[in-house]
């Protein structure tokens, strides 16, 4: 797990560091440096196409005193081992080193790689996920919600009790839908389509609503088998109907606490972004997985909810997103 | 009998349910889900609840009962001085809610037929996992509660009880109500004892449903 991340120059985070938990909702203005921080890690991943222009404040030139940098502090099982990204004049760099200046095995800097390229970073869109799919052997959802049909059709061969799991679940999120269904729509594709519980009619994928599309998504993501091991997900809320976050929230702490749910897998880490106070809400017992996130003129910077003082007393009564949207947090746009 | 619970969650709402058929010693039955309310937290019980008053009393009008249970948080704790006359508590949240219901219930038009719809108001204590621990948590109780008003505000005891009672801090939905149904099923063997350690939050409820008229 990552537990901390640090930022010099890196666009609009000049200087501030995020700090995560096993499950991290950062709340914020739009430009306040939430996708930001996402995009980080896929740059830290794979700093090798990205130049310095491209990872660095506005107006910095490479110079020699100047770089931009990413550093991640990690936890468990990695506990102080920092991954340091440089980007510079003479290109980028990359480094991990233990705290205690121990050198790291060569089965952990693996292990490390191995996390960071899985890291996957979802930013959901109906058209991808509706869409019919060419039959692969190894489908992977893909981060725009790409080959979403080919994930369900593997689900279904090669994890059956996994599948109807889902296909409960999914009649709880959505109690006019009672089962996943498959068609063939060419040679060697496959789409899905909903079966309605009343009449049981079969709904293609592409007439299903976008609230609908995007739960459906997200929720099978928390029921995959092999999920990836750092899922960062653009405003999960989005399109679905705010009565349906408290079961967004149950399938985000699905992937992040597996064993809350009786499954036998390593925790996804989770860092999830939101606008929507009913979202917020929900985590008014977990501050500490809230994070806010500043817009200060051109520049951002992140505090995570539980380190503002007497935070308990501030909240009182009110529901947290309605305290967040008052302003009285932070993290809201500033008012010509 | 159909009676419209209000609660914080559909857990809490379909543990009610099962205690309150408990209290009446027969069974009951929920309004259309969907025709369920869900609020924001406790300020928008308040101000949805005049709403919901008139709604069941001019439109749903074979519902019988409306319950509602808030938990307490670290609102001051009801008490039976606060039933004397004048004796209301301005930030107690029984208090405020019997209130903002007999206003609410004066401004109604009688309607042909239309029983007179029975209420039942109560608070948990600090919140509605403890009534689910009953005698299981010697220190969780309304009295150490209102020796100790940081119970209500601290979120280790609130998400150490959801520990005990869900197995987890985060519960899923579906745990959630699974467990609060169980624990409401346990709790109706024993109502006398949730009603000795609870007598305020949980007694106001049950003296509430003791008195209404059944037809």
């Amino acid at each position: 797990m990552i537990e901390l991340m640090k930022f010099r120059n890196f666009k609009v985070l000049r200087d501030t560091q995020l700090p995560l938990s096993r499950f991290t909702l950062i709340v914020g203005p739009n430009g306040s440096g939430k996708s930001t921080a996402m995009q980080a890690l896929r740059f830290v991943a794979q700093p090798g196409p990205f130049q310095f222009t491209q990872v660095a404040t506005l107006g910095l030139l490479p110079t020699t005193t100047e770089t931009v940098e990413v550093v991640l502090r990690w936890g468990v099982p990695h506990e102080g081992v920092v991954t340091t990204t440089h980007w510079g004049s003479g290109g980028w760099s990359r480094s991990h080193a233990k705290c205690s200046g121990a050198n790291l095995s060569e089965r952990e800097e693996q292990s490390l790689y191995m996390k960071l390229a899985g890291i996957r970073i979802y930013s959901l869109h109906t058209n991808a996920i509706a869409a019919p799919v060419g039959l692969s052997p190894n489908p992977e959802l893909r981060e725009d919600g790409g080959a979403f049909a080919g994930v369900l059709d593997q689900l279904r061969d090669r994890e059956p009790e996994r599948f109807e799991a889902l296909n409960e679940e999914l009649g709880r999120w959505l109690p006019e839908f009672d089962r996943i269904l498959f068609d063939t729509p060419s040679s060697g594709h496959r789409a899905f389509l909903l079966r309605t519980r009343k009449g049981r009619h079969a709904l293609p994928a592409t007439d299903l609503s976008q609230g609908t599309l995007l739960a459906l998504t997200i929720l099978t993501l928390a029921y995959l088998p092999d999920p990836p091991p750092i899922v960062c997900l653009e405003e999960p809320d989005r399109g679905i109907h705010p009565r349906l976050l408290r079961h967004v929230q149950d399938a985000l702490y699905r992937l992040s606490y597996p064993e809350s749910v009786g499954e036998v897998r390593q925790p996804v880490q989770v860092l999830a972004t939101t606008h929507s106070p009913y979202f917020l809400d929900l985590f008014k017992d977990h501050p500490e997985e809230i994070v806010i996130a500043h817009k200060v003129g051109q520049e951002a910077r992140f505090e995570r909810l539980s380190d503002q003082p007497a935070i308990a007393e501030m909240l009182g009564e009110a529901p947290l997103g309605e305290i967040w949207y008052s302003g009285i947090l932070g993290g809201v746009p500033v008012e010509s | 009998m159909k009676i419209a619970v209000l609660s914080e969650s559909p857990a809490d709402e379909a543990a009610i349910h099962v205690l309150i058929a408990g209290l009446l010693g027969r069974q009951t039955q929920p309004i259309e889900p969907s025709r369920q309310l869900r609020t924001r937290g406790w300020p928008a019980v308040l101000q949805v609840i005049p709403a919901e008053l008139k709604r069941l009393h001019y439109y749903l009008t074979d519902t019988y009962a409306f319950a509602v249970v808030v938990d307490a948080d670290n609102s001051p704790l009801h008490q039976s001085a606060h039933e004397a006359p004048g004796g209301e508590v301005a930030k107690c949240r029984l208090c405020q809610l019997r209130q903002v219901v007999a206003k609410t219930q004066n401004q109604l038009s009688p309607v042909p037929g239309r029983a007179p719809l029975q209420i039942a108001i109560g608070t948990a204590v600090p919140s509605i996992e403890a009534w689910y621990r009953c005698g299981l948590e010697p220190h969780i109780n309304e009295i150490t509660c209102l020796q100790n008003p940081q119970i209500g505000l601290d979120f280790h005891t609130r998400n150490q009880l959801k520990r005990y009672v869900y197995g987890t801090e985060r519960p899923s939905l579906t745990l959630a109500t699974q467990r609060a149904i169980e624990a409401a099923q346990c709790l109706v063997q024993s109502l006398s004892v949730l009603e000795s350690l609870f007598p305020n939050g949980f007694g106001a409820l049950a003296r509430d449903v003791r008195c209404w008229t059944l037809g």
